[in-house]
């Protein structure tokens, strides 16, 4: 509980500008009785250190677009926003590392690197309102995936913020490092269960040359047939950066195609690219359709594509609820995963917008409908991802329907060993409380 | 049983332990026979073990760990023994579980590419497995021909060409695990990825064997490159090298592998078995390898030659062949063991800088070398700042394996001073633990063995590895309460 004797105590580590005390309130709860705005690292220590010794409890935002991700605290004692922590710490363009504060947006930064002819190779949704710490602590990625990894295989360094308010530096400025435990990964997809991020060093990739997008499309809609150009495409030479199936109705709002439709992104030196889109028109089946965009007309397809799914940061909920999933599988069984949440359309009188990486094995299915109807479909999902051996995490979902719904699924055998984690590090349970995996 | 079988000990571990890995022929326990295991590839400290265990599966594995465990006794993993640091070390006279016998390749799924190995399998196996069909394993140690899977998840190992593929934590998929308490675990089921909770793959990957022992491993499959080309460039000074190498990063270019060597380096690899009449006169000499789709790679050797002229380059070309291209390669390859030919020893050092302070490290290390009188030779995985000083000294003379060691952790200093790190491929071990204080505070050291308590609670899994000791009052506690048990 926040007490006047809080209050004034946190006034001695911010001034007043950086305390809001009017109700956040949001549809997707993980808000606070009150909001703080720290501005220095020093500042996240004193607040994270003043609530673990008062038992008072946090929740941590970025940019909010994963209100709806995980989380039963509609409130706890303190929202801790890292809005004003933003900004470039060191951008090293020779060695291509970029060390930046949480809070800083994804887009600025890919902004700002552009100049530079580099980027961040991550490519996560709502890339304008998410922060690249909100991003690595949800452990985000995209159909890029294939070509450039996650943020597991991007971050090379951090700042973290412990509940007691010690920093702890793990990894460092460099690509290559093997000094100690590779305690980064521990952290990256840790929803902010362990400590604050403040700091993040990331590895860049240049921008490329050429780009290009190769969209094939499977008027008859045999997944068979589209699993088979799938296998082919992964077993020739070819590097697509991408290998996304897209469902019906999200290739119809993506690229007006109202079938299944396989987005592969070409990005190499200018030869290379036309010699793959080439290759790609020649060994695609001959009741396939190919679209090939330029690099312009690519970049409204990807700006629509990563805007497509739910953004927590709305304030208020739509008329249609929305939920959406995030299902992992063996990689080829993304087919096999869009092909059968396609069924539930019919059967809960949902709309469904899926998209899945055959070369990766990661798929987002969001669905659209009457409250209950979403929350059927949504159990489904679960089930379809479950029989292929895979899980399914719910990545957005109102509060309310989280409350009813267990949005991470079963616990691993190995719970006890990621419990242990969490009771070392953040004993008082201060930092996120029920925002992880089994209550974690 | 058979005379063979039998195990003429009379101490009741070793009785226990035979039994259940089934018999004499699965166990060492003579004098004789553990003389082999007292140290791996770092050969300073040696220290013999109880005994070695070699089980065939991972019931035997996790037999073996609770009979340990509940008799406390230390124990550790170990593949082939290639490790540089001294991670396989019995510093307190483990039972060393070997892993050789479990080298089975279990399955192949190309069309997912993945496949799965026993941790006793070799690394460059399992490429030659699937290489018919086009596909191959990406993290390349030197060592690749003798080392263990197994052995590469424990030490995170890197190789020449993880510049653009990434090191071994990039291609794990999965592992089953037994903890130090006997259970199995398996993490990263089927290498789905991206599992829910913390990521334990990526905690354990690196961990040099003090979290768990590894018996399973999901691993990622590359498909072959359609095309590779090679381009060496000789330089007169450092600094227009280590320019050229910026410059080719931020032209766009990913090269595979960017490798430079110094001038002592250079004496070495040509007085050495696989001599390729490098000019003895130069400061460097830049080996660049581009690979990816064939019609894009002449596009990128021509912006790098460019790029080289532009930076004085006294020489550069491309390989004329794929037998000059290989020869290339054997030459930088066989870096370290050719210092043999201009030094009695050397040691190898790991030390990673961010690439555009190289000119600035070498005159250091350059300084380091003239105050200690010791030659020191660069061998530098220049693209990913991984540099590797070798020092080169006689320990037939007194005192100077000690001064060549104080030079090596010099030079790491060197390294963490300009935003580096220790150890780039290497780990740590035995070897670094004290460097681990030029990179990390007591605090964050003690943030990592919060982990590890975790996991191995007793620390009764290879103890005293990896961090300074006594690290803090907690872990001097600790270990005088061991010490009290025993």
């Amino acid at each position: 509980m926040i007490t006047a004797e809080s209050l004034s105590a946190l006034k001695t580590y911010l001034r007043e500008d950086q305390i809001v005390q009017s109700k956040d309130s949001s549809p997707f709860g993980n808000s606070g009785n009150m909001a703080v705005f720290p501005e220095t690292e020093e500042e996240i220590a004193a607040v994270l250190k003043y609530a673990n010794s008062n038992d008072l409890t946090i929740n941590i935002m970025g940019g909010g677009t994963k209100r709806g991700f995980g989380g039963l605290t509609e409130k706890a004692d303190i929202l801790l926003s890292l809005d004003k922590y933003t900004g470039i710490v060191e951008h090293t363009p020779g060695d291509m590392t970029l060390t930046v504060k949480a809070g800083s947006r994804f887009k600025d930064l890919q902004d700002y690197l552009a100049q530079h002819n580099q980027k961040i190779s991550l490519d996560p949704y709502w890339p304008e309102n998410a922060t690249i710490g909100g991003i690595i602590a949800a452990n985000e990625s995209g159909p890029k995936r294939l070509g450039y990894g996650s943020a597991r295989d991007a971050v090379i360094g951090l700042r973290t913020v412990y509940p007691d308010g010690k920093v702890i530096r793990s990894g460092g400025r460099v690509v290559k490092n093997v000094a100690g435990y590779d305690m980064n990964k521990l952290f990256i997809g840790a929803m902010g269960t362990l400590g604050v991020i403040s700091e993040i060093t990331l590895k860049l990739r240049p921008v490329p040359k050429c780009e290009s997008l190769v969209l094939v499309s499977f008027p008859k809609g045999n997944l068979e047939k589209i699993k088979a150009f799938g296998v082919k495409v992964l077993d020739s030479m070819i590097e697509p950066v991408s290998l996304e199936l897209l469902n019906p109705a999200l290739s119809d709002k993506l690229a007006g195609i109202n079938t299944y439709t396989i987005a592969m992104s070409l990005e190499d030196v200018e030869s290379s690219v036309r010699y793959q889109e080439e290759f790609v028109r020649n060994m695609m089946p001959g009741d396939a359709e190919l679209l090939i965009y330029p690099k312009d007309k690519a970049d409204l397809f990807w700006d629509r594509f990563y805007t497509h799914t739910p953004n927590g940061l709305d304030r208020e909920l739509p008329i249609q609820t929305e939920g959406s999933i995030k299902i992992g599988t063996i990689n080829l069984e993304a087919v096999s995963v869009l092909k059968d949440t396609e069924l539930l359309q019919d059967r809960f009188n949902v709309k469904i917008e899926s998209h899945g990486g055959l070369g990766h094995g990661l798929s987002q299915v969001t669905i659209r409908g009457a409250e209950s109807d979403v929350a059927n479909a949504t159990a489904h999902v679960r089930d379809i991802a479950e029989k292929t051996g895979g899980y399914a995490v719910v990545t957005h979902l109102p509060f309310e329907l989280r409350k009813k719904f267990d949005v991470w699924g079963n616990k691993p055998s190995y719970f006890f060993l990621l419990q242990g984690i969490k009771a070392k590090v953040d004993p008082n349970k201060t930092l996120s409380p029920n925002r992880f995996i089994g209550g974690i | 049983m058979k005379a063979k079988d039998r195990v003429k000990s009379q101490d009741k571990h070793i009785l226990n332990l035979a039994h259940i890995v089934g018999g004499a022929r699965s166990i060492l326990y003579l004098k004789e026979d553990l003389v082999a295991y007292d140290c791996d590839g770092f050969t300073i400290h040696k220290h013999l073990p109880k005994a070695v265990v070699f089980p065939k599966n991972t019931q035997e594995v996790a037999e073996i760990v609770k009979y340990c465990s509940k008799n406390e006794l230390p124990f550790l993993a170990r593949g082939a023994g290639t490790g540089l640091s001294g991670g396989a070390i019995p510093l307190n006279g483990e039972i060393i579980i070997s892993m050789v016998r479990m080298k089975k390749l279990i399955s192949v799924d190309l069309e997912n590419r993945r496949a799965v190995v026993e941790p006793g399998f070799v690394n460059l196996k399992l490429t030659n497995s699937i290489s018919d069909k086009g596909y191959y394993y990406a993290p390349d140690p030197s060592s690749q021909y003798c080392c263990t899977i197994g052995g590469n998840v424990a030490e995170n190992a890197g190789g020449a060409h993880c510049l653009k593929y990434g090191v071994t934590t990039n291609h794990i998929l999965g592992l089953e695990v037994v903890m130090p308490n006997g259970e199995i675990v398996e993490i990263g089921k089927d290498g789905i990825p991206d599992a829910p909770g913390y990521d334990l793959l990526g905690l354990i990957t690196g961990s040099e064997g003090t979290l768990g022992i590894v018996t399973k491993i999901t691993v990622r499959v590359l498909k072959n490159p359609e095309g590779k080309q090679t381009v060496l460039a000789y330089f007169d000074r450092v600094e227009d090298g280590s320019q050229a190498v910026s410059d080719i990063i931020s032209a766009g270019i990913v090269p595979a592998a960017l490798e430079m060597m110094d001038k002592t380096a250079i004496e070495g690899v040509e007085a050495a078995a696989f001599p390729v009449g490098h000019p003895k006169d130069i400061e460097a000499v830049l080996l660049i390898e581009v690979d990816g789709i064939a019609a894009g790679i002449q596009e990128q050797i021509d912006q790098i030659l460019e790029v080289c002229r532009k930076r004085n380059v006294r020489e550069v070309r491309a390989a004329g062949s794929e037998e000059e291209r290989a020869r290339w390669w054997a030459n930088r390859k066989t870096g370290f063991g050719a210092m043999g030919a201009i030094s009695p020893d050397y040691l190898v050092q790991d030390g990673v800088i961010p690439r555009s302070r190289l000119p600035e490290v070498l005159s250091r290390i350059n300084q380091i070398s003239s105050e200690s009188g010791l030659r020191i030779a660069n061998i530098f995985h220049a693209g990913d700042g991984n540099l590797h000083p070798l020092v080169l000294f006689d320990a037939r003379i007194p005192g100077e394996s000690e001064k060549a060691l104080e030079a090596g952790s010099q030079c790491l200093k060197v390294c963490a001073d300009v935003g580096g790190t220790i150890t780039g491929e290497h780990g740590v071990g035995i070897e670094k633990r004290e460097e681990m204080r030029f990179v990390f505070t007591e605090e964050e050291i003690a943030a990592q063995t919060d982990v590890r308590e975790v996991f191995n609670p007793h620390n009764l899994l290879n103890a005293g590895k990896l961090f300074p000791s006594p690290g803090r009052c907690a872990e001097v506690k600790k270990e005088m309460k061991a010490q009290a048990i025993s």
